[in-house]
């Protein structure tokens, strides 16, 4: 039975062991009518997406870990929609361990109602496979950024996931160095659009959760002992995640990320969903702290599904042409 | 060295001839939906005019949104690199451009000829040629009138709505409301001027600012432009053609 998310903060590994599948919930390339009733058209598309996903496919149930507004207010729609949701309160300011470890058992009490044990053992196991997958998508994404299989394996059996990746990593062909751009933003479900880069002459780095945010990881160094052990290694895997505008850290620690990433790319785009807010608050101060770098900055708003590729290509293939 | 560009815009088909710096010919023709046939028809009526053959031009250079449809072409560049190459070939100076076509306005800003920073509008038609098109037709005026119309009124009315739509609406309300036409027509230049301003202090405005696209022909916008920059802006003798223009000057080496 599927169980929806949409943050990368959720913990798919307690979901995946309590004998149910994650499924990341994307916007799609149908157009949204049902979601219309709830939501206004000048909100973010990805939600307004996801909800007519939620409405329209068969769904378990649905995980909402604290986020954007956004997706907290969505929670309430989606629970007013008449779906069966839980929401995770995942800490807007990271640190405390104690308090997450709380929600997490909490959590774990949830999914037995619905009909899912978690142990120990099966959590081990869960998040054996998950690491193996990001470490696989690590290396992927080394050779070849590839979009549509970081995509992919977010929907499908984390076994099958691993398999795939494995098989794309054989025929991965290296992509060439430069001019490269980093793509910046929240999600962008829709692998055409970084074909668009390559075929404007780009390779390809990213800060999204459709691509690294969904893998990079520092793993705790501790081995697990028991059911409590399992959820703080969880714990803290989330709290060490590649870092998202939505969270405040203790340092700089979300900027640091971002400018370390560009440091060898030659542009930045912004590729932001129309109404992010986290990503626009963010927007000018690190737009010009790139400048400072030296980089050359440019802004694409998306609206999904996305309909006019013609006039983002233009944009990314003036950005390569002022590069040059 | 006779090179050509072709621009192939989302209303218009443009092609200029260029040897050394001078503009041997011409032509504008509205696009047909087959955008390869656009491509054809409008190159074989320029070398026309030109008096020469296709074997005589020596490199072919497209740009516009349908510039990946020229088959013939030896090379395709964005209208965002073209329109500042064609502002700063007749305007050195050039500063900023405002290029204000059908579908897309873009305001780009320049130095000796080489893009620095470039805005679009997003995809809807607000703020664009085909948004005065609208209103146009909705006030049974040819889109030539508009200027000249726009420069006789007295006060402007507001257009508040951003969608073109909507703003059709506003428009007809104004009418039966009894409304002057220029009054209206008027408050439309302003509408469009006030969205490119917006748009514009993203990258900033610097001098010379050179209106280019075919909506720099539109009187009511230049002015109304003029008015909320605070100074004169540059309008070359055709603006319709300074995409097609780089594109040429590009060609030519
Ligand atoms: N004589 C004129 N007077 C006023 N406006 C005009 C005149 N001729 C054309 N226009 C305006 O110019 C617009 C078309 O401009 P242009 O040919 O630059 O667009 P395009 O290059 O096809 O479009 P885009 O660059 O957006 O793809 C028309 O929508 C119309 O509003
Ligand atoms: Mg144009």
């Amino acid at each position: 039975m599927k169980v929806g998310y949409l943050c990368t903060f959720t913990p798919k590994e307690i979901i995946y062991s309590a004998g149910f599948q994650p499924f990341r919930v994307f916007a799609t390339e149908r157009p949204i009518e049902l979601a219309s009733a709830y939501i206004q058209s000048y909100s973010c598309s990805q939600a307004r997406g996801a909800l007519e996903c939620a409405l329209k496919d068969d769904f378990y149930a649905f995980v909402f870990t604290r986020c954007c507004d956004t997706l907290m207010r969505l929670t309430d729609i989606f629970e007013f929609a008449g779906k069966r949701v839980y929401n995770i309160e995942f800490p807007t300011k990271i640190g405390n361990v104690e308090y997450y470890l709380r929600e997490l058992k909490d959590f774990v009490e949830v999914l037995r109602d619905w009909g899912g044990e978690v142990s120990f053992e099966s959590l081990v196991e869960s998040l054996k496979l998950y690491r193996e997958l990001e470490e696989g998508l690590k290396q992927l994404f080394s050779v070849f950024p590839d979009y549509e299989t970081a995509i992919k394996v977010q929907q499908i059996d984390v076994k099958d996931a691993i398999k795939l990746v494995d098989e794309k990593l054989k025929s991965a062909k290296k992509e060439k160095e430069s001019p490269k751009v980093l793509i910046t933003g929240s999600v962008c479900p829709y692998p055409k659009i970084y074909d668009l880069f390559r075929e404007a002459g780009f390779s390809i780095k990213d800060d999204l959760c459709t691509g690294s945010r969904f893998f990079e990881y520092i793993y705790p160094t501790f081995e697990p002992e028991d059911l409590e052990g399992a959820l703080r290694f969880i714990a803290e895997k989330y709290f060490y995640k590649s870092p998202c505008p939505t969270k405040h850290y203790e340092s700089d620690r979300r900027f640091e990320y971002v400018i370390k990433l560009a440091e060898d790319c030659d542009a930045v785009v912004f590729l932001l969903v129309k109404f992010c807010e986290p990503h626009f608050f963010d927007y000018p101060q690190l737009k010009s702290e790139l400048e400072k770098m030296g980089k050359k900055v440019a802004l694409i708003e998306l609206e999904f599904p996305v309909v006019s590729t013609e006039q983002i290509r233009t944009r990314i293939e003036a950005l390569r042409e002022v590069i040059l | 060295m006779i090179s050509a560009g072709i621009d192939i815009g989302s209303i218009t088909a443009k092609c200029v001839i260029l040897q050394g710096d001078k503009i041997l010919a011409y032509s504008i023709l509205r696009v047909k939906p087959n955008l390869e046939e656009s491509a054809r028809e409008i190159f074989e009526k320029t070398l026309e005019l030109a008096g020469l053959s296709k074997e005589e031009v020596d490199s072919i250079v497209a740009t516009g949104y349908g510039r990946g449809r020229v088959d013939f072409a030896n090379k395709k560049i964005t209208e965002i690199s073209c329109h500042a190459i064609g502002s700063h070939f007749l305007i050195p100076d050039v500063g900023t451009v405002i290029d204000i076509g059908g579908q897309d306005s873009k305001v780009i800003a320049v130095e000796n000829g080489k893009v620095l920073d470039f805005v679009m509008n997003d995809k809807c038609a607000a703020g664009t040629g085909r948004f005065i098109e609208v209103m146009a037709n909705a006030l049974g005026l040819k889109i030539e009138q508009i200027g000249e119309l726009a420069l006789r009124a007295t006060e402007r009315l507001k257009i508040s709505s951003t969608c073109t739509v909507f703003a059709e609406s506003e428009v007809v309300s104004y009418l039966s409301a009894g409304k002057k036409v220029e009054e209206i027509i008027a408050g439309v230049c302003d509408a469009i001027a006030g969205r490119l301003i917006a748009m514009a202090s993203r990258v900033g405005i610097r001098r010379e600012v050179v209106l280019t696209g075919g909506v720099a022909k539109n009187l009511g916008v230049r002015r109304a432009i003029e008015e909320k920059i605070g100074f004169g802006v540059k309008v070359p003798p055709e603006p319709q053609i300074v995409g097609a223009l780089g594109a040429a000057v590009l060609g030519s080496g």
